[in-house]
């Protein structure tokens, strides 16, 4: 299997786009919104003490709300999420091992800060990967390269990260159709050998730069002079600062008060 | 060598945030004036190539593991360095947002590790110096191993560092570094070695589209390049100090403008996560489990008896345990409230 | 009134010293369909990149509604010469297929609102008005083939000129495509191996081989002429033989 995780990986980016076209009133929120949105929520979530736990669990609210009301079917996000936790879960492991200082005891049971670290680290990944996610999910790539270039990113940036996205699946597609070639002729070998893969890497490439030139022609002959214009339609509705203003007021109190805690112990005095 | 974002500060993640967008807006302008029309498209498709690149494999002889192509040595080699920059910066944008690699905190770590080291800090000053528009068996094959072995050092050097001046993962300075650079120089000579098999094919087959020698001037990276080295100083040094003494940069803001000093009482010990601030202003703070008086208002009690409870849990044996109980019994109910809120949300947009 | 496309004498040599058009001459009148075949490696895609100038000849002359195509001509003869490429995965690269019709109008400078009828009007021209919010990767071969033409059209050109329009598309697709090119009423270059769709659309055929242009005349009496069809590479077209049993 010389293209291991690859089918699924663009079945889901294609998923992802077809998410992004409904419309529902998240995805009717102006990217610039949510992009912001986004970016504040990644930055508190990470600006709490490293072995915080339960302050971040009213956070969740935030991918909750954006999942339930986006219509964002749990299951491709959590499959996303297993693929992207190795590094920060192999990291975070060690929090343990190097910081066995014990931090809390419930009952019997004492668990050492590194572990409540390394838990705090898998939350904020939780928390963070799937806020980014859900950007995409819930504007998609193209809305949300304008809004980009609304929020000030250059244009020639967006324009190239449209032109990757739109070349992706077709690139991805040739090279999908090489490799069947080779594995076709040598079944049951993981990987294809150094020479082999030479030669497709630079078949590919070779593949890759003609199409560009072809697109260069078709660009050109409909008028390309360098600049890509981009139309901006959709004006900021009442909606969206309401959007941002309410999440980041939410991002405030949770930030400053521990939530959780706090219910939890109004919850213990009721039973107490 | 993705970092997460589960791993870097804000502080950290904000200044290389500001780094990768310094280097973004450079080679934007630099693109720009250079009018080549049709690297429009070429950058586009060849960034799509590099993701493509990346998911085909081949075994590494004798080993039984395999490698693939990381590719930003090569996409320098074949656009130069700012298209190659901007071509890196959009692939890691890409998998930040669909595939949730690395993440959208740690991109511009991500851009500046895999886009800036090899982009213009290893083609630059190691591969066309010594390659300089010859492409040779052997110029070719050194140039790219020595060029692809130091822009990876180089990049796993600044994971390191980031993850240590982030102060959220607790591995030790040396020990992460003894780990990545032994790792990272492996990798850094499969990636050299393909990156040269795969220029020498295209300059076989196409010579035309590799640059020839020396067409553009390197010297004007020279400020990028300075006020990199300082965002990295100041990161690495400076920062790492307080991430790692205090219980974050925000919090310790906070603290210096509520003007409380205990932040530094409560540093060290494992009452560090309880910032000062949060013990003012908490509706209920460090609620103490254990000296739950007997007379304590029955279930749903309102602001008022917070309030008094407050009072109350200013006392100095406030203990912990209650603290945690609490945190883990609010949290569990929270996330229980937040999953039905889901349901909740889940049906309303229909009526809509 | 001057020809929509003149061509005198062209050659072209391409940067690697292949030679790919010799002295090639031919030209286009207003509102006919012209088929251009030949087997492949004739020149007929080099010939095609000439009419809107994407490749200038290194010998003889192009002219575009009278105007020569030079460098300093180029944007006259790509709004009159619309160009529909051989693979529409290359003509499609915006995100949505409205803003690819829309990128012709828009880099031409129209205001928004010329940009929209104009894009709303292509659409509604090839039947894709339904997908104008998809991406184009997502569409049938059939779709991106209308579509393509779609951003041909918004540009309102005198010519087009396609480059083997009925490639990869299914049975359908292809009825579907050969009733609209019957129906433009611009001047049609087609460059095709599908020589039944030349009989139904075109009326007159150019034959090239070699980067030569070996024969040209009436579509019905030369590709009816089998001992010269076969000789450059081609065969006399089945519906040909079913209409006319001479």
């Amino acid at each position: 299997m010389a293209f291991p995780m690859a089918v699924e990986r663009w079945l889901d980016v294609a998923r992802m786009d077809e998410l992004a076209r409904q419309g529902t009133p998240v995805h009717r929120i102006d990217a610039r919104a949510q992009t912001v949105t986004t970016l504040l929520f990644i930055g508190v979530v990470m600006s709490f003490a490293r072995d915080e736990l339960s302050a971040l669990m009213p956070f969740f609210i935030y991918p909750v709300a954006l999942m339930s009301a986006g219509r964002i079917p749990a299951a491709s996000l959590l499959r996303k999420l297993a693929v992207a936790m190795p590094f920060a879960v192999a990291v975070g492991l060690l929090n343990p091992v190097f910081d066995t200082r014990p931090a809390l005891a419930l009952g019997p049971l004492h668990v050492s800060s590194g572990w409540l670290s390394f838990l705090s680290i898998m939350l904020r990944c939780l928390l963070t990967v799937s806020a980014a996610l859900l950007l995409v999910a819930c504007t998609g790539m193209q809305r949300l390269c304008e809004g980009l270039v609304r929020l000030g990113v250059p244009r020639v940036f967006a324009v190239q990260l449209l032109f990757l996205y739109r070349y992706l699946f077709l690139l991805a597609d040739e090279g999908r159709r090489m490799t069947r070639g080779i594995e076709l002729r040598s079944p049951g070998v993981r990987g294809v050998r150094f020479r082999v893969y030479v030669s497709l890497i630079g078949h590919l490439l070779l593949r890759a730069m003609a199409r560009a030139e072809r697109i260069y022609h078709a660009m050109q002959a409909r008028g390309f002079d360098g600049r890509i214009r981009l139309q901006f339609t959709s004006p900021l509705r009442l909606a969206d600062p309401l959007f941002v203003g309410g999440w980041t007021l939410f991002f405030a109190v949770a930030r400053v008060w521990n939530l959780a805690e706090a219910l939890g112990a109004l919850l213990m005095k009721g039973v107490g | 060598m993705h970092m997460a974002d589960a791993l870097v500060s804000p502080v950290v993640g904000g200044t290389m945030w500001l780094a990768a967008c310094g280097l973004i807006g450079h080679s934007v302008r630099r693109i720009e004036a250079s009018a080549k029309d049709h690297l429009v498209p070429l950058m586009g498709v060849l960034g799509a190539f590099v993701f493509t690149a990346q998911m085909i494999n081949f075994t590494i002889p004798g080993t039984g593991s395999s490698g693939h192509l990381g590719g930003g040595l090569l996409l320098a080699a074949l656009l130069g360095p700012h298209a190659a920059l901007l071509v890196i910066a959009s692939v890691l944008t890409v998998q930040a947002l669909f595939f949730a690699d690395g993440g959208l905190l740690a991109l511009g770590c991500n851009i500046v590790n895999l886009g800036f080291f090899p982009a213009y800090v290893a083609y630059p000053w190691v591969y066309r110096v010594i390659v300089r528009g010859r492409y040779g068996a052997m110029r070719g094959s050194v140039a790219a191993l020595a060029a692809s072995v130091l822009g990876l050092q180089l990049g796993a050097l600044s994971v390191v560092l980031q993850t240590q001046a982030s102060g959220i993962a607790e591995l030790p300075f040396g020990a992460f570094a003894a780990l990545m650079l032994p790792i990272h120089l492996a990798i850094g000579v499969v990636e050299g070695c393909v990156t040269a098999a795969v220029v020498a094919f295209v300059a076989r087959a196409r010579p035309e589209v590799l640059p020839v020698a020396d067409a553009e001037p390197v010297r004007s990276l020279r400020p990028v390049l300075a006020a990199l080295l300082i965002a990295a100083a100041l990161t690495g040094g400076l920062l790492s100090g307080w991430a790692s003494s205090l219980p974050d940069g925000l919090e310790w803001a906070i603290a210096r403008l509520s003007g409380t000093e205990e932040v530094s009482a409560l540093r060290g010990t494992w009452h560090a996560r309880l910032s000062a601030v949060q013990e003012r202003t908490a509706v209920m703070p460090d609620y103490a489990f254990r000296q739950t008086p007997l007379s304590a208002r029955p279930d749903g009690s309102d602001g008022a008896s917070a309030e008094s409870t407050t009072a109350r849990a200013d006392a100095p044996s406030a203990l912990p345990l209650g603290t945690s109980v609490a945190g883990v019994v609010g949290g569990a109910v929270t996330l229980l409230v937040i999953s039905w809120l889901g349901f909740v949300f889940r049906k309303w947009p229909r009526a809509v | 009134m001057p020809s929509v496309i003149e061509i005198k004498d062209a050659s072209y040599v391409y940067p690697d010293g292949t030679q790919a058009l010799h002295a090639v001459s031919l030209c286009v009148e207003a509102g006919e369909a012209v088929a251009l075949v030949g087997a492949n490696g004739a020149g007929k895609s080099t010939l095609l990149l000439h009419m809107n100038g994407t490749l200038l000849a290194t010998q003889g002359e192009v002219r575009v509604a009278g105007v020569e195509v030079s460098r300093l001509t180029l944007s006259h003869a790509r709004r009159t010469v619309g160009m529909v490429f051989q693979d529409p995965d290359d003509q499609l690269f915006m995100p949505t297929v409205e803003e690819d019709v829309a990128f012709g109008p828009r880099h031409a400078g129209m205001a928004q609102d010329d940009v929209e009828r104009r894009t709303h009007e292509a659409l509604a021209r090839v039947g894709m008005s339904h997908l104008r919010m998809r991406p184009p990767y997502r569409l049938s071969a059939g779709e991106k083939r209308a579509v393509a033409i779609a951003t041909v059209l918004a540009m309102a050109p005198g010519v087009l000129v396609m480059d083997e329009p009925s490639s990869n598309l299914d049975p359908r697709g292809r009825r579907r495509l050969i009733a609209q090119l019957r129906s433009f009423e611009h001047a049609r270059v087609i460059a095709t191996h599908d020589l039944e769709l030349v009989v139904e659309v075109c009326t007159r055929v150019i034959v090239l081989d070699g980067g030569r242009v070996v024969a040209q005349g009436p579509v019905r009496e030369l590709l009816n002429d089998e001992a010269r069809m076969l000789a450059h590479g081609l065969e006399r077209p089945h519906i040909l033989r079913h209409q006319h049993p001479h």
